[in-house]
């Protein structure tokens, strides 16, 4: 296969301008200025890598937020830098002739291509809640990911499992790397994930031929590395007790902290507070609706959204730790006092005595 | 019969716990749910200093649990190197801690007189109660240090920590059991506190001064004098 270099200048496009996109590129994958040179040299000399992009339990904002890529334009990633060979939502083809493409790039290509996973596989009734081209979409799955040099769980289905697999998960919806256990799994959680976050991962993963370095968690350590709080613009009103109380509030129309009405940034690790969506133009706490915390695990059972505490299940009751707390302090308080008087009358001199 | 219980070490260790647990438990009753608004009509970029700001309660909040932390470490210490320190440990293995159990929970049912059978420096329930009041001091400092750490991914705390916060389901769910076992060690205080009033009137052994000037008053000598000495 051809070079990055080789394609773009197949497409016309000039040196100079070869060598900003490759200093863009650089940035956005986090990597420090000094890595430019490498990057170019990268893009250079790696042949496209084959990708193959399947589709599971899922609603497919993975693939919208990955065409609206800006940095680099997806249509570049598409057509020039990737060699996406397998994309039953995006490919002309269908049914058996596309099928039949995807067996033959495995084939060809054993060890060497990006399996890129959109979704999660169903386990319940054998697989049979999401199936794919007439088999349940597990077998699926793990025919495309035996050859594969690599694997990219896209969004949190992939990553987590996300709101298919929220209580009481009746399809046994399960994350892919509960599937996958021989591969290298690279997780990109959000629903979606950021456009130019996703971009950026399947572009270090070309260019340097290898997974960017990963958490603990299995995500990739330069985008998920920071809270949204820690990197939120409203951080200074979180900082001076300057909290949105109702969303009609005086305090709502000034841009103050969302925390108090549910804002899930303190706990979510992503890069929306820095790289923004659509090109930075903005993203939820932006516009002025709290962070629901999409690509942290199992963020649909966290709620009600737009409280800061979860709801404790008392019976007929509304409830979080506060209020439990507080009527469990009351009660050992009033315990106390009865037993202490209690205490007293069985203890006291008289009945001694007596 | 006038006993030394407590070590002036574990004296200034319970009242420097006391005072950490209340100002953490007030703080962070603050950081969880935001009761009143920081200083009106200040840009917030300079409000981040001046008054009763979050930032200011976190602080405090973090400074409290430093030392908290410190206080931990130097009770586990004296533990260690002093047998006097040590009394709060419950011993499953010996049939007198079972007995002990037995007779006291009858006392708290108020089935059986105070003065009845025999006499505890720390009675089973107690040795009992402790040990699990000092994991929960333990929980807290851990998911505690734990969510600090995550601010800084890669640095001291996160490498040491880190890992509680994902062992318990994520950042949000740790923040969830921060708060409950938090209203938990407080419940616990309350008890404590009753059981030491409870004590003191009852028995007029001086519990409550112990923790100040470290003895205690008994009629006979308590079944468990051995752990002292």
């Amino acid at each position: 296969m051809e070079t990055f270099w080789e394609a773009f200048k197949r497409h016309g496009v000039s040196r100079r301008d070869f060598i900003k996109f490759a200093t863009t590129l650089t940035g956005f994958m986090g990597l420090a200025p000094s890595m430019v040179p490498t990057v170019i040299r990268a893009m250079e000399t790696k042949p496209r890598v084959p990708v193959i992009w399947i589709h599971g339990l899922e609603c497919t904002c993975c693939s919208e937020s990955f065409i609206r890529s800006a940095t680099p334009l997806v249509s570049d990633v598409v057509l020039s830098m990737i060699s996406l060979e397998y994309d039953d939502t995006l490919s002309a083809a269908a049914g058996d002739a596309v099928e039949e493409h995807r067996r033959r790039i495995i084939k060809e290509y054993w060890g060497n291509y990006i399996l890129a996973v959109e979704g999660n596989p169903p386990l319940g009734e054998e697989g049979m809640f999401c199936v794919v081209n007439g088999k349940p979409f597990l077998e699926h799955l793990k025919e495309s990911a035996e050859g594969a040099k690599a694997v990219i769980a896209w969004g949190s289905c992939a990553s987590w499992g996300c709101v298919q697999a929220a209580r009481p998960n009746p399809t046994t919806a399960v994350s892919i790397d509960k599937v996958i256990k021989d591969k290298p799994v690279v997780k990109v959680p959000g629903c979606p994930p950021i456009a130019e976050v996703m971009t950026g991962v399947i572009m270090y993963m070309v260019l340097f031929g290898k997974i960017p370095p990963l958490d603990s968690q299995g995500r990739p350590k330069m985008f998920y590395g920071n809270r949204i709080h820690d990197t939120c613009y409203r951080r200074a009103f979180f900082n001076a007790g300057q909290f949105v109380e109702r969303f009609d509030d005086e305090g709502a129309k000034k841009g103050w902290c969302l925390y108090k009405v549910g804002c899930r940034g303190p706990t979510t690790y992503n890069q929306c507070g820095s790289m923004r969506w659509y090109n930075g133009l903005s993203y939820p706490i932006q516009a002025g609706h709290g962070c629901i915390g999409c690509s942290e695990k199992d963020f649909w059972d966290n709620g009600p959204f737009y409280e800061r505490l979860t709801h404790i299940p008392v019976p007929r009751q509304e409830a979080d730790a506060d209020k439990v707390g507080a009527v469990a302090a009351a009660a050992a308080v009033g315990g106390a006092v009865v037993h202490g008087i209690l205490s007293k009358i069985r203890n006291s001199k008289k009945r001694e005595e007596v | 019969m006038r006993i030394y219980v407590f070590s002036p070490g574990l004296r200034i260790w319970h009242w420097v716990n006391f005072l950490t647990i209340l100002v953490l438990f007030g703080t962070g009753l603050y950081i969880g749910n935001p009761f009143f608004s920081g200083p009106p009509g200040i840009e917030a970029t300079h409000a981040y200093g001046e008054g009763l700001t979050m930032g200011f309660i976190r602080k405090i909040h973090f400074l409290a649990g430093y030392i908290l932390l410190a206080s931990f470490i130097f009770r586990v210490i004296i533990g260690i190197f002093s047998k006097r320190d040590r009394m709060v440990l419950p011993r499953f293995w010996t049939r007198d801690y079972w007995s002990s159990l037995k007779e006291i929970t009858l006392k708290y049912l108020l089935l059986k007189k105070d003065s009845d059978g025999r006499e505890y420096i720390r009675n089973a329930c107690a040795r009992t109660a402790y040990p699990l009041i000092y994991l929960a001091i333990l929980f807290m400092i851990v998911t505690g240090f734990g969510m600090y750490g995550l601010s800084n991914p890669g640095g001291f705390w996160s490498s040491l920590l880190g890992w509680v916060v994902w062992a318990l389901g994520g950042e949000f769910q740790t923040h969830m059991w921060h708060r409950w076992v938090a209203w938990l060690i407080i419940v616990a205080a309350i008890l404590h506190v009753y059981f030491v009033i409870r004590e003191e009137i009852i028995r007029r052994n001086g519990e409550i001064s112990s923790m100040i000037n470290g003895y205690k008053y008994f009629e006979k000598e308590p079944a468990d004098i051995g752990d002292l000495k």
